[in-house]
């Protein structure tokens, strides 16, 4: 844990010394109004830029969150289903993954997946 | 304890040096691939060619855009290069002391988080292209995640542990790869998916959105995010071997075995991206969710089995 | 498949044609003797995928070990092991053709006398308008230019100034490093233009006699045309 620390700070330190580094360095030149807009084309940027986007994003960040905490859940069989004697592990994370697949197969056939359309 | 300490610095400066090298590789591997020479003036052969170019991108203008949030904006690439060296303490090594103990669920950890760095740097960009790109890149990012978690945990059912030493060691006589072929083309896949590298580089089509996330960065900003996602492909190559083709690193042979194929694998990314033309966003949604993830949890399903009935 | 386009590509024919074409388009030669312009349609659309299990089989096969990716990847890695077409510019050169058009120069005569008889056909040609040329009659009575001015940013390099030109004054030789810092430099008068005749004269001469092997050739197979 200390040893982590460690690394954490230094690596801290390391990022912060490219940073300065970075900040002491890098080349002036003139500032301009043009020249510090937003990259849009040639262009004056349109003034929304953080408008909303497609409904498909937002679907996709749902499913990932689901099957993400069945990962998380999924986790300490790796290491339940070697060390036991029990049919317990093994019952139970073939129930968990078929209701995984299942939902998926759901998920699909509900048209969720669909990218287009 | 100062040892271990210096060890893992040195790891940290390898790792940097690593990266330097490993851009000077794809760019005399993508000239070779083409038919031309890549860099060659530069000293001997072109070898100095990254210190030059870490001089040259160090030293270019930071711009500064009048709309970004200026704090944020520059914090988000130092993030990404944090997280991704700090994957760098998982590296098993004959040197290096590793992390023991929970070694890929703290792998696990570090990747979802990087995608907050990506998504920051495109938010705070306030651009549209910035913004198109970092949500692009998420949505590719955390839906690979799902796959690569899930293809991680079949080699963690087959070996019994989640530490990855050991899951190396338990590949002393034979390796996973032969068990799970399948697996290792879906990991590599999905490894290229995750670290944005081409045919799946949409964070940064260039032919529609510039340069995607990164397209307000300069100088030191865009240098770090650079550094960030070329150590993270090290990274990732190195974890291909590790469970794939693991062995005891402590026989000598095995030991050169191990860096040979790491070079081999994060050759294979630049080889794949001067083999193939992009793919299609939608068809890299459907690769994941209707081919991958199914057939990883059906070959999931065989592994639990197999693991408990044979009892290997 | 085939029954509907037949049907499309052969609205308003009788019964026997549209067999004849059809058969025809199936095996379809460009240039066979077919008579409408219409039935010449290939179709291009990708072959329905056989349904035998062996078949399936195989393709399944060949998706699931990546065989296509595999082959695309070989075929990458041939182009690796290849001899790279870069050549290092300044040290090494590519070939040139003689009938190069590089930067101009003005020839004198192996007497050291200059070439030009200030005609002004190549002012006349030239179409950008680049070369500006005064004359004045000199002393000894010959007609010498004055003032002979090319404006190298507005030149196109056609080369009508060296075909126009009956004493093969001005030439266009074989250099194309002369680049420079300022655009003054760039508007080359006579003395620089007469400089690089006396510097590229060797190539410029065996460029010339090159061309006039070519050009006798040419006159010689297309004496017809001319």
């Amino acid at each position: 844990m200390l040893m982590t620390m460690f690394y954490l700070i230094v690596l801290f330190m390391v990022n912060l010394l490219l940073f300065m580094l970075g900040l002491v360095i890098y080349k002036r030149s003139y500032k301009d109004r043009e020249k510090n807009s937003p990259f849009e084309c040639g262009f004056d940027p349109s003034i929304c830029t953080r408008s909303p986007f497609s409904m498909r994003f937002f679907l996709l960040a749902v499913i990932f969150l689901i099957f993400d905490v069945e990962i998380i859940m999924l986790m300490p069989l790796t290491m339940n289903i070697m060390n036991s004697n029990t049919h317990w592990p093994l019952t139970s994370s073939m129930i968990f993954l078929i209701i995984l697949l299942m939902g998926l197969f759901h998920e699909w056939n509900q048209g969720s997946l669909n990218w287009m359309k | 304890m100062i040892i271990e300490l210096l060890s893992g610095i040195i790891s940290f400066i390898c790792a940097l040096v690593a990266v330097a090298f490993f851009t000077l590789l794809e760019r005399k591997g993508l000239g070779y691939f083409q038919i031309r020479k890549g860099p060659n003036k530069v000293g001997l052969m072109g070898l100095p060619q990254p210190m030059a170019d870490a001089v040259k991108l160090f030293s270019k203008e930071l711009i500064k855009p009048t709309l970004i949030n200026i704090f944020p904006f520059l914090i988000c690439p130092f993030m990404s290069l944090f997280l991704s060296l700090l994957l760098w303490l998982l590296y098993n090594n004959y040197f290096v002391c590793s992390m023991g103990g929970l070694s890929l669920l703290l792998f696990l950890c570090i990747s979802s988080l990087s995608v907050y760095s990506v998504m920051g740097a495109g938010w705070f960009s306030n651009s549209k292209y910035a913004l198109l790109g970092s949500v692009r890149a998420v949505a590719q990012s955390i839906s690979y995640e799902v796959s690569m978690s899930l293809i991680l945990m079949s080699c963690l059912i087959l070996s019994g542990s989640i530490n990855l030493s050991v899951i190396m060691n338990y590949q002393l006589f034979i390796w996973i790869v032969f068990v799970n072929f399948f697996m290792l083309i879906m990991w590599f896949v999905s490894c290229v998916a995750e670290t944005h590298r081409a045919p799946f580089d949409f964070a940064e089509g260039e032919s529609e959105l510039v340069s995607g996330f990164n397209i307000e960065y300069g100088g030191i900003g865009f240098a770090v995010l650079f550094m960030a996602e070329y150590s993270s492909i090290l990274f990732m190559s190195v974890l291909v071997v590790s469970l794939f083709f693991g062995g005891l690193l402590y026989i000598s042979f095995y030991g050169m075995l191990f860096y040979l194929m790491i070079g081999f694998v994060s050759f294979l990314f630049i080889w794949v991206r001067a083999s193939y033309p992009r793919y299609r966003y939608d068809l890299l949604m459907y690769l994941i969710w209707k081919s991958y993830l199914p057939s990883v949890l059906s070959i999931l399903m065989f592994l639990v089995m197999l693991v408990y009935f044979l009892n290997i | 498949m085939t029954l509907s386009t037949i049907t499309i590509f052969s609205v308003g024919r009788s019964a026997q044609r549209v067999l004849s074409h059809s058969l025809r388009a199936a095996s379809v030669v460009p240039g066979s003797q077919a008579t409408h312009r219409r039935s010449l349609w290939k179709d291009v659309s990708p072959p329905e995928p056989s349904m035998k299990w062996s078949d399936i089989t195989d393709r399944a096969a060949r998706t699931a070990f990546w065989g296509e990716m595999f082959t695309g990847l070989a075929m990458v890695f041939g182009h690796l092991l290849k001899e790279p077409a870069t050549i290092n510019y300044p040290f090494e050169k590519g070939p040139l053709s003689p009938r190069f058009r590089g930067e101009h120069a003005l020839r004198r005569y192996p007497s050291g006398e200059e070439r030009c008889i200030a005609c002004k056909l190549c002012e006349a040609i030239c179409p950008a308008q680049a070369i500006t040329i005064e004359a004045e009659p000199r002393a000894d009575g010959s007609r010498r230019t004055t003032r002979y001015d090319i404006d190298m940013t507005k030149c196109i390099y056609c080369g009508f100034c060296q075909e126009a030109c009956p004493v093969d004054a001005i030439v266009e030789g074989p250099n194309f490093e002369f680049s420079t810092e300022t655009r003054e430099e760039l508007l080359y008068n006579k003395e620089k233009l007469l400089t690089n005749g006396d510097k590229w004269e060797p190539e410029i001469a065996a460029n010339l006699q090159a061309e006039k092997k070519f050009l006798f050739f040419f006159s010689k197979k297309f004496s017809s045309i001319f």
